[in-house]
């Protein structure tokens, strides 16, 4: 069969062997397109771009080229990676015949497939894989460097300007990695053909969601070189604003990092609600949509407005405006406000998808069906709801709105509420269950004690004259890697055991799986026990030195961190080995009822011969047939 | 078995390695390597006996534009100490430090930063005079280390130098006559120290605390003592 590909290769002006543009591109092009258009740009800026008027009020010039420069990379890599062709050949008239939406979807390329502009779900979920693991790598090495320096009560290791670098880098990709974590992977890979869909609403988008990450990647790193992210992930304005030249590095990587989850929240949205198969009512949807929907749906308000307030940050850098410039009639105020409004329902961006997996896998490895389904589904609503009223809490001590700390502690309090009605399902659900001792069974008895010790010392910082106390202290961090790390984390790691063997169509190394579990679980505990006993001592946090009196409780956390990085490791370890060599994995080697497990190792192109029809919940082990 | 454990473990050391690896290159990543040390200078009879005594001259100018950072520096325009902003000077040792202001000044946010702390007497000679402050509208900037409570000794001065006054700041180039400052303080166990600048001269950032207040190597540095 002649393609249309074949005939456009062969079209006059082009050369018998050139290949056409679609199959050209790839992340090779895009990162050189992107340094190039950069570079170009960079230049052009420092000659042409005219000096400061002597009345600036910030060191603009240099934010202006910056800015311009770290514009033009992304511009140039979303080009070089192919992202614009099928919006322009849509402009155009001329949109993407049948075969060039199968090379699009990856059929019959193998591995080139996962470094192209691919629209399979599938490739782009293990896309998300690699690059989530390949950050917390990143994010981790960080943490150590921290951990190190804080291991001796002088400090002194790093820098004290160095070490603020490396905090404000290690805050923003973990928070970016947690985010992605879920339902980057699993929510990509896992989702449609968990609704019986042959892919995702938007495939396109998709792959834009995937690629706008990377692409905001080297922005971020780039800025560790230009003055580092110097004030903590927040970027607490004005601080942002006289800080150097890295901040605009983390101005450009949240806006993109925020077009890419606004994209993403669109299309798994619109995929759940209008490509789940015949039968599935919302009654019998898995809860694990219900949290990647979740998820999304409350991230898509959010980071449009982290998406702003950075843009404005910008602005004030580049452009001497007075958005949160005090003399210059803006206010600082504004920016905690506009960046909690994202940062608290970013808490549950991470969290609800990480325990609705765990909610999936619990009726799988007790045999019994789900306690409550409409508990759990309330439970999740409810958070949502109350998650976008909680936001000023991070505020009591900033003197905002002395008047309302007592509603947002009242909301914040609430949120507790559906929260338990979570763990209600979860304990509910094992209780009496045959248990399967697997690795992700022990990562919900992980997650309910983690999570415990990370909801309940929340309570405390959700208490006006208790943040009074604690807040800007090591128990402020300790209280959110509980609830982020010992319950996000937690979930996610059971995750990838779990949907390994079709994600890979291999198994994950049991052993292997066990060691780094509980390595890290021990780990985890050791360190952040340590370090609320610092922090209740009165450690504030973001210093790279502390009085001598907390230096056991540092020391401790110190070596917890070191047991925590070895179990990631090993963790590491079995995922390479389990992915090269692993024992081939049956289609439900779980013998799970949801429709994923449904379809055949490695998955087909279009997950389905024949779209499933649902007649039952997926949940009924121990019942009697549905 | 063996195998496999020695695989997972190859791992875990690889890891460290790797962290290992990049923690010496960002502990060993100066924003400026260069050190002064102190010069002998024979001994000096002080409240705590006669002491070792050591001296440094250094200098503060309106612009980065001289010594290492030069025209080449990241921030010529910068305020800036030199000829470096890291220094090592021996411990139990006096220490007589000169600075000599090339640059002018408004008024200091924090009047405790006008008056001279923890020198020998609790004064300085200012252009010869002795003095033990400096009012606070005419401070150009402070020489500041402070000790962090800590397993360390304690080491806390402050002194502030007083600015070159608006009419004989030179339109090109340093005035020929900056204020010159001298004040000597007693080391005690050695211990690594952060001095800075604690008159807000980050011009052309909120505060004025940006910039040059808060990059390593122009208005801050380390203050080391080390083993005589």
């Amino acid at each position: 069969m002649t393609t249309m590909m074949e005939r456009s290769a062969s079209a006059p002006g082009h050369s018998a062997k050139r290949k056409p543009l679609i199959e050209r591109l790839n992340i090779v092009t895009a990162l050189a397109l992107g340094t190039v258009s950069a570079v170009v740009v960079w230049q052009l800026a420092l000659k042409f771009m005219p000096d400061n008027a002597d009345t600036a009020f910030f060191f603009n010039r240099e934010d202006k080229i910056s800015l311009l420069s770290l514009i033009a990379w992304f511009i140039g890599f979303m080009v070089g990676i192919g992202a614009l062709i099928g919006p322009f050949r849509w402009l155009l008239g001329k949109d993407l015949n049948h075969d060039e939406n199968m090379f699009y979807a990856g059929k019959d390329q193998g591995i080139k497939r996962y470094f192209r502009y691919t629209t399979d779900h599938k490739v782009v979920g293990i896309q998300y894989l690699v690059v989530t693991i390949i950050i917390f790598f990143v994010g981790g090495v960080l943490a150590m460097l921290i951990r190190t320096n804080l291991g001796h009560a002088q400090g002194g290791w790093i820098q004290p300007q160095t070490y603020n670098a490396i905090v404000g880098w290690h805050g923003i990709i973990m928070i970016v990695a947690t985010i992605i974590m879920i339902t980057g992977p699993f929510g990509n890979f896992v989702m449609p053909i968990m609704i019986g869909a042959r892919d995702m609403a938007f495939p396109r988008l998709n792959a834009l969601s995937f690629w706008l990450i990377v692409a905001a990647i080297p922005p971020v790193f780039i800025s560790f070189f230009t003055g580092g992210i110097t004030t903590g992930w927040s970027a607490y304005n004005p601080l942002a604003s006289q800080a150097g030249l890295g901040m605009n590095g983390y101005i450009a990587f949240i806006c993109i990092f925020a077009l890419s989850t606004m994209v993403a929240g669109a299309n798994i949205t619109t995929t759940v609600i209008r490509m789940r198969a015949k039968g599935m009512t919302w009654n019998r949807t898995p809860i694990f949509i219900y949290g990647v929907v979740a998820s999304v749906a409350l991230a898509l308000p959010a980071f449009p407005v982290f998406f702003l307030s950075q843009i404005m940050s910008g602005l004030d850098r580049a452009f001497a405006t007075s958005f949160y410039n005090t003399t210059g009639g803006g206010s600082g105020w504004l920016y905690e406000n506009l960046f909690w409004i994202m940062g608290h329902p970013e808490v549950y961006v991470i969290l609800i998808p990480a325990v609705a997996a765990l909610m999936e896998m619990a009726p799988v490895f007790t045999r019994a069906p789900l306690f409550s389904f409409n508990i759990a589904v309330m439970g999740i609503g409810g958070i949502c709801g109350l998650s976008i009223l909680v936001w000023a809490h991070h505020m009591y001590i900033s003197g905002w709105a002395p008047l309302l700390s007592a509603p947002f502690m009242i909301t914040t309090e609430l949120i507790s509420i559906p929260t338990g009605m979570l763990f209600l399902v979860l304990i509910g659900t094992i209780w009496r269950g045959n248990l399967w001792m697997t690795m992700p069974l022990m990562s919900i008895f992980a997650l309910l004690w983690n999570f415990m010790i990370g909801g309940i010392t929340g309570i405390y910082l959700s208490d006006v004259p208790a943040d009074a106390f604690l807040h800007g202290s090591m128990y402020v961090t300790a209280h959110f890697h509980y609830t982020l790390m010992g319950a996000g984390l937690t979930g996610a790691l059971a995750s990838l055991v779990f949907w390994f063997p079709k994600m890979t169509g291999r198994m994950f190394d049991k052993k292997l799986s066990w060691v780094a579990f509980w390595l890290v679980q021990i780990g985890f505990n050791v360190a952040f026990m340590g370090m609320f006993l610092v922090g209740l001592a009165g450690q504030p946090r973001r210093v790279e030195s502390y009085a001598a009196m907390f230096s056991r409780g540092n020391l401790i956390t110190t070596i917890g961190a070191y047991t925590i990085m070895a179990g990631m490791l090993v963790l590491l370890h079995g995922v390479i080995i389990s992915w090269r060599s692993g024992i081939k994995a049956p289609m439900n080697p779980w013998q799970s009822k949801t429709l994923e497990w449904t379809v055949p190792n490695p998955v087909p192109l279009e997950n389905f011969d024949v779209l499933p029809i649902v007649t039952g919940d997926p949940y009924h082990y121990g019942k009697a047939q549905s | 078995m063996n195998k496999r454990f020695f695989a997972a473990l190859g791992t875990v050391i690889l890891g460290a390695a790797v962290i290992a690896g990049i923690g010496t290159y960002v502990a060993s990543a100066k924003n400026d390597s260069r050190v002064l040390a102190a010069t002998a200078a024979g001994t000096m009879d002080t409240p705590q006996g006669n002491l070792p005594h050591y001296t440094l001259d250094i200098s503060v100018y309106p612009d980065a534009m001289f010594g290492g950072h030069g025209t080449g520096g990241g921030h010529p325009d910068w305020v800036s100490y030199g000829p470096v902003t890291n220094f090592t000077v021996p411990a139990h040792s006096a220490i007589t430090i000169t600075v000599a202001n090339y640059d002018g000044g408004e008024t200091l946010n924090n009047d405790f930063f006008g008056k001279i702390r923890g020198t020998i007497g609790g004064t300085a000679t200012l252009n010869g005079e002795t003095i033990s402050s400096v009012a606070p509208d005419h401070v150009g900037h402070t020489f500041t280390v402070h000790g962090i409570a800590g397993e360390q000794s304690e080491l806390f001065f402050s002194v502030p130098m007083k600015a070159v006054a608006e009419e004989d700041m030179p339109e090109e180039g340093y005035t020929k006559t900056p204020n010159v400052t001298v004040f000597t303080v007693i080391t005690g166990d050695e211990g690594e120290y952060v001095w800075n600048c604690e008159y807000p001269c980050g011009d052309g950032t909120i505060a004025k605390f940006g910039n040059a207040m808060s990059s390593m190597g122009y208005m801050s540095g380390h203050f080391n003592v080390v083993k005589a």
